[in-house]
């Protein structure tokens, strides 16, 4: 087991070197796809590897140049990666229209690094009103994706080929959920810091590796015999595009609390939603974004409410407290978190907001801020 | 010239715009009185509800109103009370701030009391121009119509876009709208709009060739405090007569080559890019023509907004289309916005109006104009050897300005136009 959960850590923990050695060993181009929308089933159908784009952790420094110090952690620290040559070994980089600062990305990429495969996906906000003309513009944009990527392999991708990445992204998705139910049902069983490289590896590795790797994990994890846990249950939520801090997470749960479940991307987020195989994949992989569960900010989808989730979500799995990791110039998560709050205080579900910013140096501020909370809960 | 005091020389024309102004704001409150039914708009979306004879409050209108009034900070701190983020745009929170004054009865000044809207309309330019309706709905109940607008990254994606949008607008803008008002869309009133905004553009572009004369006779504030004559005021006839009356003005000033800074007119030209400062205009003069600077033009004050292009309004047959197609390929004011066509858009400004240098006001809290800023500088520089400084702050809120750091930075750019000059 520990082999396992090493062979993911050392993927999410240095996806550079990792992604670089597949790259050497196998040939197949690397495409970069910025979170959160960007159909990864497509790049795999055409035999090359798609990777979710990650926030570094080191300082920015060269990006300073290049972009506004009040953008959020993971564009900043992407850029400074990008313009330090640290992804040179990518063959493309797909943006979607999710919020201002990634708009701003393929414009920085193309007029700093060496020509490389660049695409922007206009997908749409998927508010009830608009539906219609929504979907068919997620469809129009899907297949524009599916020709770029076509023309970039010199191939073209087949309604089989879809369909057989959409099964191994599907059973990828199933076992990640198989995971979260175990966790849930005893949170005791595997750290939540684990849970999270395992969700982060998988989008930096070949599914179908990923899925031999978790299927092992999950048959041990299944037998795991652990004491009954006495911590203090607890949620966690936001917007990030980015991981959720492994030290901030460690730091929770060394606290007496432990977190049974989450609403992040890198987490439920990423696993939530299965594309169906069909006659026509591009509409089924439409279907898939246009979905309204879970509530996604960035979508615009104004009458559904991201706290009847959090709601939900903390009412069933028994949660004490919600901490909520707001990542600084995070403006969906800013313009929902009052409401959010108000919500919550109404419920009479005890919430803690942990404001992160790529260059923290020291936790001291949140440990304090966390011991509070955990003393307060429960 | 080293020593020299100058003086700000302002337009007397620009006196007319606080009444009509007042009159417009007046007017949505009246309008609540009678039971009428009242429209919040962010984004590119007041053509809409005023085509239904309905009164609209345009976002950014209403701050740069409430910052005339001096009430920004007053409800913004009421926002922040309410548990708003200080990192959140600033025209959000103004207007969860004003809505939680009038929920709560929190005292505010009373001229910036607006009536809550009977429905919210986004025209989605911005990603976050829809976060404000989401929020009042959820917290006061007010219905949504949301219109995605995407900023076209490169020209070929403008088509598809411009259909995108277009479909929106007649499938499900329009559609609600009648919903709303239980009655048909009035295609010629939007016509009508139409046509007044094309006869006032027109005569705004013969004020804007005076922009072009050395000395200039006004500066871009001077346009600045008037430019919602062609946007949330759209429409109106008033705006017609305002523009002959400036134009009147400036014919007078060009004639006896009275300068917009005194004695003799400016030292350095520059192009402002980004939103214009409401709250802050009169420091940020002060500012500049303590330096002998004028600003002259702007990307944001040239957008499709304004109408920089009147010629290609066409009232008739189809305002709808004509509406979509100027914001995507006629007047390209979406594709001028993203970095792209920014880097364009600044070029054909900075020849046209013989810019001796550019300031990027960068807004910390909303980034719309801020796409590409960094990079555009550098671009700037290369191709046409002229120096640009950023500056960072925020349209509204006073706790995101720094005096010291914009006085430096406005310092070393001045002298680097002047090392240049040789």
């Amino acid at each position: 087991m520990q082999e396992i959960l090493n062979k993911f850590s050392e993927v999410a923990s240095n996806p550079y070197e990792s992604i670089l050695q597949y790259k050497e060993t196998t040939g197949k181009e690397v495409i970069g796809c910025f979170p959160m929308d960007i159909p990864e089933e497509i790049i795999h159908a055409a035999g090359m590897l798609p990777v979710v784009m990650w926030r570094s952790n080191e300082p920015v420094t060269w990006g300073h140049a290049h972009v506004m110090p009040y953008n959020c952690a993971i564009t900043r620290s992407f850029v400074d990666d990008a313009v330090k040559g640290k992804l040179a070994f990518m063959d493309g980089m797909i943006f979607s229209r999710q919020c201002l600062q990634v708009q701003d990305l393929p414009f920085i990429i193309q007029r700093n690094l060496p020509p490389l495969y660049v695409d922007l996906l206009y997908l749409p906000s998927i508010s009830p009103e608009t539906h219609e003309p929504a979907r068919d513009f997620t469809i129009e944009e899907l297949t524009r994706m599916k020709k770029g990527i076509e023309e970039l392999k010199r191939e073209k991708i087949t309604v089989e080929a879809l369909n057989r990445s959409f099964e191994v992204y599907n059973k990828n998705r199933a076992l990640l959920r198989r995971l979260y139910e175990l966790r849930r049902k005893n949170p005791a069983l595997i750290r939540s810091g684990d849970i999270s490289m395992i969700v982060n590896s998988s989008m930096l590795m070949p599914k179908e590796e990923h899925n031999d790797l978790l299927e092992r994990a999950l048959s041990e994890l299944e037998k795991r015999q652990v004491p009954t846990d006495e911590s203090k249950k607890v949620i966690i939520i936001g917007c990030l595009c980015q991981a959720a801090p492994l030290d901030v997470v460690e730091l929770i749960e060394s606290l007496g609390m432990r977190v049974v479940d989450d609403d992040i991307y890198v987490g439920a987020r990423y696993l939530a939603n299965d594309v169906e195989t069909s006659e026509e994949p591009i509409k089924a992989l439409a279907e898939r974004y246009m979905r309204r569960e879970p509530p996604t900010l960035t979508k615009a989808d104004w009458e559904n409410d991201w706290s009847d989730h959090v709601t939900d979500m903390a009412r069933r799995n028994d949660a004490v407290g919600v901490i909520s990791l707001l990542v600084k110039f995070c403006p969906p998560h800013l313009a929902y978190y009052p409401h959010l709050k108000k919500r919550l205080a109404k419920e009479d579900i005890p919430e803690l907001l942990v404001e992160m910013e790529h260059e923290v140096v020291s936790l001291s501020g949140i440990r304090t801020r966390l011991e509070a909370f955990a003393e307060s809960i429960g | 010239m080293e020593g020299t005091e100058y003086k700000i020389n302002r337009l007397e024309t620009t006196n007319l715009v606080g009444p009509m102004v007042d009159r417009h704001w007046a007017g949505l409150r009246e309008a609540k009185q009678r039971n009428e039914i009242v429209a919040w708009c962010a984004g590119p979306a007041i053509i809409w509800p005023y085509a239904m004879d309905m009164k609209a409050h345009f976002m950014a209108g209403y701050a740069a109103y409430c910052a005339g009034r001096r009430a920004g900070d007053q409800v913004l701190e009421v926002a922040r009370r309410d548990g708003e983020l200080d990192d959140m745009c600033s025209y959000h929170r103004l207007h969860t701030g004003l809505a939680a004054a009038i929920r709560d009865n929190i005292p505010i000044k009373e001229e910036v009391v607006l009536p809550l809207p009977d429905v919210l309309i986004s025209s989605r330019l911005c990603t976050e121009m829809a976060h404000y309706s989401e929020i009042l709905y959820r917290t006061m109940g007010i219905p949504v119509i949301n219109v995605d607008m995407p900023i076209p990254c490169k020209e070929e994606d403008i088509p598809r876009l411009e259909k995108f949008y277009e479909r929106q607008i007649r499938e499900s803008l329009i559609p609600r709208l009648e919903q709303v008002c239980d009655k048909p869309f009035n295609y010629d009133r939007m016509s009508e709009i139409l046509a007044v905004s094309k006869e006032a553009a027109q005569i705004r572009n013969e004020c804007w060739e005076f922009f072009k004369k050395k000395p200039t006779p006004w500066t871009l504030w001077d346009y600045g405090v008037g430019m919602g004559m062609l946007f949330y005021m759209m429409g109106n006839p008033e705006t017609i007569s305002y523009y002959k009356k400036l134009k009147e003005e400036l014919t007078e000033r060009a004639k006896n080559n009275v300068p917009a800074i005194m004695p003799d007119g400016e030292k350095y030209r520059v192009m402002w890019d980004g939103w214009i400062p409401w709250a802050f205009l009169g420091k940020f003069i002060r500012k500049l023509s303590s330096h002998g600077a004028v600003p002259i033009c702007g990307r944001y004050p040239w957008e499709t907004a304004f109408f920089p292009e009147p010629e290609k309004i066409e009232p008739e047959p189809d305002p709808v289309h004509n509406y979509c197609h100027i914001w995507y390929s006629g007047m390209k004011g979406t594709y001028h916005t993203g970095p792209y066509g920014g880097v364009e858009r600044i070029g054909e400004l900075i020849e046209e109006y013989s810019v001796d240098g550019v300031i990027m006001f960068s807004s910390k809290t909303c980034r719309m104009w801020n796409l590409g800023q960094r990079e555009i500088v550098d671009i700037i520089d290369k191709r046409y050897n002229i120096p640009s400084v950023v500056i960072e702050a925020d349209m509204i809120d006073s706790a995101m300005l720094s005096d010291a750091q914009i006085d430096t930075r406005l310092q070393a750019f001045f002298e680097t136009i002047d090392a240049r000059r040789g």
